[in-house]
């Protein structure tokens, strides 16, 4: 819900609250006032009929009162003081039912009990009432209506600068050289808040300088020394005396020495990712790529008798090159090194997604955590890095990525069509 | 040949050169700035090994300073550094090639030896090793004149031994030099073992020396001894 929503909804339910509130209790003492008028009236048209009754011991003649309804009963006891109430009645000089007012009394006349009742109209009264609302109740609702279009048309302008704001932060790329576009306004919230924008991304930008700069960094101390292990190790392999035992060792050293490179070279990877570092972009077709990297697996997949069934559509799309290679050889990779001997891969590629299907262990992966860094399953020789940085590079790219299992078959599919496309990245 | 090594740890530097000179070639140093820039303004070089962070200055100016004196000196960068825009700023520079930390020293031999011969023999690039003729340009490999055929993995694999004849080159080497980095199989030192049986295999048949020597699991040695 936006602000001026918000603030309009609650500004217009108190106010038809309040108005509907007023304008009842309005009405109410306005008609109570002139029901008692009427009342008054009415007492007095009585005494005038007990005065004539007590003179002339007879009724008045019905038209002996204008405007006025008068009703004689003979009854047999008296049970009934003065009463007031509103009733229909048929006025038979305008020919129509009127609602009206009408005061009801016993009196004795001549040892007989009549009940008389006379019934004034109320429609001059309501008429009257009606004009004093709507001349009262009609000059509010016009002011309520220029409150409501004053309060739109100011909040849209006091928050000119607030949306200013949000739109420069929109557009605000930490890759990119130049600084938060300031607003400048004279509301002192605004100002604070620019304030405070501007001071937080002059600290991201350069907190995110020394990220970079630790990855460098780290990425030159930690593969130093790693060189100087691997140089070792190509030299001891030089030494003529070399024996059975020592080589055995050799071996060992070189497949922890790859595994620490692996590793290093993974983490520097995510960390590059994670800062967008790699942003190489190019119009890529997926499907040659993935023809490429089937040439390139070819021996694993041979020896260990591995069908690779390939159903590939032409799609391009604008990746990075060198983070495709990653995605494919991780995916294709994970699909060959839990597969099973004779076993299946399955790969479909169109303009929607890339699916990468493989029969493997009879268990699912537990896909809360299968794509968290250094999460393994049991049988897994890896580091646990592979599928982090699979969903990374998904991320990156704004792609989706899902895990299923059905029946042995282990599918990992890969959707290139945006998630949110108002959260531009790049 | 002549080679100049511009890298400032130690260790790294002294394997390189014991590596490099065990094959013949002459080693230079440096581990400065100031003294890398001093030897590559006084001497010619056919190749040389340079590492980016160097103490005190940025090894890419030394590229600069190469084109500007107009040298001709192949240039390997080896760094650890490895993101690709700094690759492209060395190639663009002016580099030949881009080695990025760690790597074998089979690797860097087997480099070296590609810039040099880029670099003097234009069109004409053929290796004679006793009856081998193996012409990179065009990817053949002749025995006593005749031709046989090799897939692309086992001529890049001839040529890797041939780069560092005499050497025991490490499998784990030769699997990174055939794969790449990325690969990581756990049985890819099997289908290294493939290759070279059938590498050696089709080289017999052809009436070849069998070259090959096995070293204790842990690699190979392509030597005439």
């Amino acid at each position: 819900m936006r602000l001026f929503t918000a603030y309009n909804r609650v500004l217009l339910i108190t106010s038809i609250a309040g108005l509907l509130l007023i304008g009842y209790l309005f009405y109410h003492t306005l008609s109570n006032y002139l029901n008692k008028q009427l009342d008054n009236y009415l007492v007095e048209e009585l005494l005038e009929v007990k005065d004539y009754t007590t003179k002339k011991e007879s009724f008045p003649a019905h038209t002996a009162f204008e405007d006025l309804v008068i009703e004689y009963h003979q009854i047999r006891q008296v049970s009934l003081k003065r009463h007031f109430g509103d009733t229909i009645f048929y006025n038979a000089k305008k020919q129509v039912e009127e609602t009206g007012r009408y005061l009801e009394e016993d009196l004795q006349m001549g040892g007989q009990i009549y009940r008389v009742k006379i019934i004034a109209s109320k429609i001059a009264h309501a008429d009257q009432a009606k004009s004093i609302f709507l001349v009262i109740i009609l000059p509010v609702l016009a002011l309520l209506l220029l409150l409501l279009l004053v309060s739109r048309y100011m909040m849209k302008r006091i928050w000119l600068p607030f949306k200013q704001l949000l739109l420069n932060l929109k557009s605000f790329n930490l890759n990119q050289e130049q600084n938060f576009a300031q607003v400048s306004t004279s509301i002192a919230e605004f100002k604070e808040l620019n304030d405070a924008i501007v001071d937080i991304s002059q600290r991201v930008k350069s907190d995110y300088r020394e990220i970079k700069l630790f990855t460098e960094n780290a990425s030159h101390e930690m593969m130093t020394p790693i060189a100087v292990i691997n140089a070792k190790l190509d030299m001891m392999l030089q030494s003529a005396d070399l024996s059975e035992e020592q080589s055995k060792n050799l071996i060992d050293l070189y497949r922890a020495t790859a595994k620490l490179t692996k590793l290093n070279q993974s983490l520097l990877l995510l960390v590059k990712i994670d800062n967008n570092l790699l942003r190489d972009r190019e119009q890529l077709n997926l499907k040659s790529v993935l023809i490429e990297k089937l040439q390139y697996f070819q021996e694993f997949t041979q020896q260990n008798g591995i069908v690779v069934n390939v159903n590939l559509q032409n799609h391009s799309l604008l990746m990075s090159r060198y983070l495709a290679d990653i995605l494919l050889d991780n995916l294709i990779g994970n699909a060959i090194r839990h597969n099973k001997e004779g076993g299946n891969i399955d790969i479909k590629l169109n303009s929607e997604g890339l699916w990468v299907s493989n029969t493997g262990a009879n268990e699912p992966l537990d896909d809360k955590v299968a794509f968290e860094r250094f999460y393994k399953s049991p049988s897994s020789e890896g580091m646990g890095l592979g599928l982090a940085i699979v969903k990374q590079i998904v991320e990156l790219h704004q792609f989706g990525i899902t895990y299923s299992y059905q029946t042995g078959v282990h599918t990992f599919a890969v959707f290139f069509k945006h998630h949110s496309a108002n959260s531009p990245i790049l | 040949m002549k080679i100049l090594v511009v890298e400032d740890e130690e260790i790294l530097r002294l394997n390189i050169m014991d590596y490099l000179k065990a094959e013949g070639n002459v080693c230079d140093f440096a581990d400065r700035f100031d003294t890398a820039s001093e030897k590559m303004t006084l001497y010619d070089y056919d190749c040389i090994l340079l590492d980016l962070t160097l103490p005190d200055g940025d090894g890419l100016k030394l590229l600069q300073q190469l084109k500007k004196e107009d040298k001709s000196d192949g240039v390997i960068i080896i760094t650890a550094r490895s993101s690709i825009d700094q690759r492209i700023e060395g190639l663009s520079l002016g580099a030949d090639d881009y080695l990025i930390k760690p790597f074998h020293l089979s690797e860097l031999s087997a480099r070296i030896l590609a810039v040099v011969r880029r670099r003097s023999f234009k069109g004409n690039d053929l290796i004679v090793f006793n009856e081998l003729t193996i012409d990179i340009q065009r990817k053949t490999v002749k025995v006593n004149n005749l031709s046989i055929n090799l897939t692309r993995k086992e001529f890049d694999l001839l040529l890797y031994f041939l780069a560092n004849k005499s050497k025991v080159i490490a499998k784990s080497a030769l699997v990174t030099h055939i794969w790449g980095d990325h690969a990581d199989m756990a049985d890819s030192f099997d289908f290294i073992y493939t290759h070279i049986k059938n590498l050696r295999k089709k080289l017999v048949d052809a009436g070849c020396k069998d070259y090959f020597h096995s070293v204790y699991g842990v690699g190979y040695k392509f030597t005439d001894e």
